[in-house]
């Protein structure tokens, strides 16, 4: 189905929506739980649950290393994980502007269903519009998850307490760096490819070296600068950072360099800060090294008691400075 | 810290001289100098100041108010570097005159600008050409590039300046320059030699890592001990004395000297860049027949004080109340490099 694309008929709810479904969807997605029937009928699930729902409307909708597909399992992977939850079972629903290529939508489920796997988590319903040529741009997708909170894990941004360490689980600002050079509207060219990545593993591995950990935040829109700034408004503590310590890819800090951008400030999909006991953070961390995608994992700093609701940065010549509060999103359509 | 970073650093916080007033002219300078802590490290007798080194900051509203008349009495499509967008003009910035239906796009290179002219012939497009002796060489390019395609679309509407004849007005300011490294580039060394021989103003050039910064302030405070005036070269490994040939001549070709209005400075002579004869068709005051259009600063605003060092963005009184980076009165507040928003970004440590 090389040339063929989404028309307004694959949303009308009958043949062709059938066809749609099957040839893409219920060949990507299927599993015990995805029937034809109007509602998933799933197992029971012991334990409380977290729940949450995503919105992707990021354009491209394909960039270096990933697509919309693949961030719309992550992005909803990462908030359960955040909860301390194991993934279990999503929704997904596509809103696709007439005259979307099919092979394009083959592509994104494909890339869906590999995260899903890649994570435990299944899809186990979905719904498909077609709005008409320039209602929508392209494709958007909204998935719902729900994950079963593990024993003894407890995590909020309300529990950051003085002396506690900041740990990131790699090099910050990838995926808003990824998603600029992709829309070329600077004429800058770099290879710097997505950090999008499900994240449960990780969550599982740092639950599995100790339960006592504060905060797990994913640093999405606005970047792991955003999420210090809502842990210290949240917890009213200081956060400290060593500027030094923060990992920043070279080929982000080229292109932040150019353009003037703080890479705390660019959105990652693959990244957590953690708050954590100090005396914990070395553990965490050398754990985290061994995962496929933390393996940059460091501590950045710590909390204090003193400076609430601010962001301080020890700089390289040995001064403090304050981390200038954020500005709101740099970039529109990131995720 | 590196061994060479120690040392400027033992320098400037040991520095025991009589009090002293070091002004940078450079909006990069000015935020790194913020972004570093810089200002926390110097004695209380070493006073930092940040001069008119940021191009958005030195642009006088009356240029706002040409770019609003061209887009909203011409219908052209204003194309800007995208700070130049919150500027306030007299009555309105040009987010102002895009909310009343004109064409502004942001744009990264005065280059962009001739494509999209080149790919929508329909379109009469704009080019907001401000900035230093960084920027200029690109607008330039730009003219060329569209004379060469024989556009009928393109034009610049330009507000460029040049260093060399600020320093002069800003003699007196302060008592030595850090002078802004990649305009040095361009420019080379022999300006900034010649202020130091003929009019006794002390000045070295620096780079913008913080060790290159670190080293530049250790350099001045070192030789301002010395009590001579004095000129050097922190940043040798980008700045040549003869400055880039290539450069100047792709200027000296496109634009030529102009008298030019500095916002708080006033008019300065022959300190701007307007397009020669030649380029005529490309200026946008000649092809759309601009009307003289001077604009009225904000009276509370004191970007003008600001820009001299003669006040601090915290002694104006609508700074952090009524001007903001959100809603910014004056166009120090409004790009990350002016001096009103790196006092504003960075304030508030306790």
């Amino acid at each position: 189905m090389s040339d063929k694309t989404v028309t307004l008929a694959h949303g009308a709810g009958g043949k062709q929506t059938s066809e749609l479904i099957d040839q893409v969807f219920k060949a990507h997605f299927s599993n015990p739980e995805f029937t034809a029937d109007d509602a998933a009928v799933l197992p029971e699930i012991g334990g409380r649950l977290a729940m949450t729902t995503d919105g992707f409307i990021v354009s491209p909708w394909k960039f270096n290393g990933g697509n919309i597909g693949k961030l719309s399992i992550c992005g909803t992977v990462n908030d359960l994980a955040c909860m301390g939850a194991k993934p279990m079972y999503m929704t997904c629903a596509f809103v696709i502007e007439e005259g979307f290529p099919l092979d394009s939508l083959e592509e994104i489920a494909a890339a869906m269903e590999k995260t899903a796997a890649e994570a435990g988590v299944r899809i186990v319903a979905g719904d498909t519009k077609v709005a008409g040529k320039g209602q929508v741009d392209k494709v958007f997708i909204t998935t719902t998850g729900i994950g079963q909170i593990q024993e003894g894990a407890d995590t909020s941004g309300k529990y950051a307490k003085p002396g506690d360490a900041v740990i990131v689980t790699g090099d910050v600002g990838r995926h808003g760096c990824t998603i600029l050079i992709a829309r070329d509207d600077y004429g800058i060219g770099s290879d710097v490819d997505t950090d999008c990545a499900p994240l449960w593993g990780a969550v599982e591995s740092m639950l599995g070296v100790t339960k006592d950990i504060h905060v797990i935040r994913d640093a999405t829109r606005g970047g792991v600068g955003t999420v210090l700034y809502e842990i210290a408004e949240q917890s009213n503590v200081g956060v400290t950072l060593d500027q030094t310590a923060i990992p920043v890819d070279e080929r982000v800090r080229g292109v932040c360099g150019m353009l003037g951008l703080e890479p705390l400030y660019l959105a990652c999909e693959g990244r957590l800060v953690v708050v954590a006991p100090d005396d914990k953070a070395e553990a965490i961390v050398s754990e985290l090294r061994k995962g496929k995608y933390t393996s940059n994992a460091a501590v950045i700093g710590h909390i204090t008691a003193e400076n609430a609701g601010r962001v301080i940065l020890e700089t390289e010549i040995g001064t403090q400075t304050i981390l200038p509060q954020p500005k709101g999103e740099l970039l529109p359509r990131i995720c | 810290m590196n061994e060479q970073m120690l040392r400027a650093r033992e320098i400037i916080t040991g520095y025991k001289g009589r009090p002293v007033r070091i002004m940078e002219v450079c909006g990069t300078h000015t935020h790194e100098i913020f972004r570093l802590g810089i200002r926390k490290l110097v004695p209380e007798n070493v006073d930092i100041i940040s001069g008119p080194g940021c191009p958005v900051c030195v642009t006088a509203v009356g240029f706002i108010d040409e770019a609003c008349w061209l887009a909203l009495e011409k219908g052209c499509t204003i194309t800007t570097f995208g700070d130049l967008i919150k500027v306030p003009g007299t009555e309105m910035s040009l987010a102002g005159a895009r909310a009343k239906g004109a064409k502004v796009r942001p744009v990264y290179s005065p280059l962009d600008a001739v494509q999209l002219a080149k790919d929508d012939p329909d379109e009469q497009v704009v080019f907001l050409a401000v900035g230093f002796e960084t920027t200029t060489p690109s607008a330039c390019l730009a003219a060329k590039q569209a004379k060469e395609a024989g556009l009928k679309n393109f034009s610049l509407l330009t507000a460029n300046k040049t260093m060399p004849n600020a320093y002069n007005a800003l003699v007196g300011s302060a008592d030595a320059f850090i002078y802004p490294g990649h305009v040095n580039a361009i420019t080379g060394n022999g300006a900034c030699k010649k202020l130091c021989e003929e009019r006794g103003v002390s000045g070295v050039v620096a780079g913008f890592t913080a060790s290159e910064l670190m080293t530049a302030l250790a350099v001045t405070l070192k030789l301002l001990g010395e009590g001579k005036p004095f000129f050097r070269n922190c940043y040798p490994r980008v700045v040549k004395d003869e400055g880039n040939p290539a450069a100047q001549k792709l200027m000296a070709e496109v634009m030529e000297p102009c008298d030019s209005e500095w916002r708080g400075l006033g008019l300065i002579p022959m300190s701007g860049m307007k397009l020669r004869e030649e380029y005529a068709e490309y200026d946008a005051r000649v092809k759309y027949g601009m009307p003289l259009i001077t604009g009225k600063p904000n009276p509370a605003c004191r970007c003008g004080d600001v820009l001299q060092g003669k006040c601090k963005p915290s002694d104006c009184k609508v700074f952090g109340k009524v001007c903001t980076p959100l809603h910014p009165v004056g166009a120090c507040m409004v790009s990350d490099e002016g001096a009103c928003s790196a006092y504003y970004q960075y304030s508030g440590l306790v």
